[in-house]
């Protein structure tokens, strides 16, 4: 990205990239940074004509401020929150899901993150009736159990495959088929992902997979960890809020995955008619 | 192109920077080190792991520029240039909503009307947008506060670009902190740009029980110098962010190092829905 060719912009002809690269400025970086007095009068161009070709380049490949006031009268509009269908996870949430974040899940193996998955896919296609793209990398997504969270919710078929077609699937099983993926959605969503967990090699405490660079990127994390106690039955486990914009950290929940996406749990559910 | 312009505006523009001179000194006196607060030119630092309050931190800033004077606003502009599409407007608008004693559409949309969001996805496409907004710097004269929230986003991409030379993968970050040190000594702005703590300091190994493992206070432990030199040589303040991990407090803490006169200052705060807060002892 950067190389200065002929038809970039308007104004950039190949013999203005050929006298341009025999001074040593190949790049619109270089351009834009030049001194173009001293270009003019090295290349034999037209100082005017240089003048006008950086500020359509930088017309062309700078970014452009937004001013506050009109960003936020977008916002207003365009944003949603998405309830998840499971009321205590809606709570560490702060309502849902927002639209234009992403929200990371992390557990060990078997704490439930593909159930939480699939129980805010048939939320989202069943409840909201939106469209849901589920890219599935671990291969633990089958249509038999989106099928019976759906059930569970309506007996009516006919909403059950409303819902259904609702939910797009991709399987990802390597990183540049899920950038592929990600790459055809335009529209504003709310990004959710599964982690895993690793140990870290030092200390022994456990810690999200995917190192530094990664954490960043959500701006929400809940941690999902199989129930304490020997009273727990098999289906316990609690969700702990770890990193949050909107709330403090270090709240809890629990949260029974076995009776997840029955009627009872959904609050968007209640008192509407669908 | 733009400094003829600049010529000719000199007369109010001078005005409206001695006026700006005073306004930007009470921005947040706990932030710096040395009595002083920065000085218009300046450009701060803040490093730390995520979730350490950085960005909590701008936005309190930030809310303390836009909001006007009735309210113990500076009543300045900002700008705000964001490069891992991190920026919550519904959080700054919640923030100035808590600290204006009359919180309704009008007044916030005015505060907003000072605030400039610009969007960046890549380290070149950092550096000419910074050209570009050089005619912004220009026609804003009440333009104060530059905010990079993150510089060090770019820093693996840059890595990969830039093959096996380090010159190469440096030289856009590299010219990048040139020309901000330019842009902030012309227009006598202050700049703030989050750096993360992506490079693991390599502890040593301790033996025994996680009780033994004393929690570092001191500056600069967790700090593994990566950017660029360029860089490294226009930051006059770096501030150290950190929080206690420990279940029962929500606290977090600051270490503000001045680099020239190598002064260190301590300070906690907490975040509420009011933004930061100032716990009123100092170590």
């Amino acid at each position: 990205m950067g190389l200065l060719r002929a038809g970039l912009c308007p104004g950039l002809t190949q013999d203005v990239v050929q006298l341009l690269r025999g001074r040593g400025i190949r790049t619109v970086v270089d351009l834009v940074s030049a001194d173009l007095e001293e270009v003019a009068q090295k290349c034999g161009l037209s100082y005017k004509a240089l003048v006008a070709l950086r500020r359509v380049l930088l017309a062309q490949f700078s970014a452009f401020p937004f001013n506050g006031a009109d960003l936020y009268e977008e916002l207003k509009t365009s944003t949603a929150i998405l309830s998840t269908g499971i009321e205590s996870l809606d709570k560490l949430l702060d309502a849902g899901l927002y639209t234009g974040e992403v929200t990371e899940i992390v557990g060990g193996p078997g704490s439930g993150k593909t159930q939480v998955c699939l129980c805010v896919a048939a939320n989202v296609a069943h409840g909201l009736q939106q469209n849901v793209l589920y890219i599935d990398s671990s291969g633990g997504l089958t249509g038999s159990r989106l099928l019976q969270l759906l059930q569970a919710r309506t007996p009516d078929e006919e909403e059950q495959a409303g819902a259904l077609q609702r939910i797009q699937v991709v399987h990802a099983f390597d990183i540049f088929q899920m950038l592929d993926a990600l790459q055809d959605l335009r529209s504003t969503v709310a990004q959710r992902v599964t982690n895993h967990m690793t140990r870290e090699r030092d200390s022994g405490k456990l810690k999200p997979a995917l190192g530094r660079s990664w954490s960043f990127v959500p701006s929400t994390r809940i941690l999902l960890d199989t129930g304490e106690g020997a009273g727990a039955s098999g289906s316990q486990r609690t969700a702990c809020l770890i990193k949050s914009p909107r709330l403090p950290t270090g709240f809890q929940e629990t949260v029974d995955i076995g009776t997840w996406g029955t009627l009872k749990q959904s609050p968007a559910l209640q008192g509407h008619p669908t | 192109m733009c400094s003829a312009f600049h010529r000719a505006e000199s007369g109010t523009e001078l005005l409206a920077r001695l006026e700006g001179r005073s306004s930007l000194k009470e921005i947040e006196p706990y932030l710096f080190a040395n009595e002083d607060s920065p000085v218009l030119g300046d450009i701060l630092e803040f490093h730390g792991p995520e979730g350490t309050g950085k960005t909590e931190m701008l936005y309190h800033l930030t809310a303390r520029c836009i909001l006007p004077k009735s309210e113990g606003g500076l009543e300045v502009e900002v700008l705000f240039i964001d490069t891992d599409y991190h920026f919550d407007m519904l959080r700054l608008v919640t923030i100035l909503e808590h600290r204006l004693s009359q919180s309704c559409e009008e007044v916030v949309k005015r505060c907003l009307g000072r605030f400039f969001l610009v969007y960046c996805s890549s380290s070149i496409q950092l550096l000419l947008t910074l050209y570009s907004l050089e005619a912004m710097f220009c026609g804003h004269p009440s333009l104060r506060l530059l905010i990079v929230d993150s510089l060090s986003a770019f820093y693996w991409i840059d890595r990969v670009n830039g093959g096996e030379s380090v010159n190469l993968q440096e030289s856009t970050l590299k010219k990048c902190s040139q020309f901000l040190e330019k842009l902030v000594k012309e227009y006598r702005l202050v700049l703030f740009a989050t750096t993360q703590s992506i490079m693991r300091k390599t502890s040593h190994l301790r033996e025994g029980p996680s009780s033994a493992f004393t929690h570092p206070s001191d500056a600069g432990v967790d700090y593994r110098p990566y950017l660029c030199k360029a860089w490294q040589q226009v930051v006059k303040h770096r501030i150290f962010f950190s929080k206690d991990d420990s279940k029962t407090s929500n606290q977090f803490s600051l270490v503000s190092r001045h680099l020239k006169s190598n002064n260190l200052k301590k300070h906690f705060f907490i975040i509420g829905e009011s933004g930061v807060e100032f716990c009123s002892y100092v170590s």
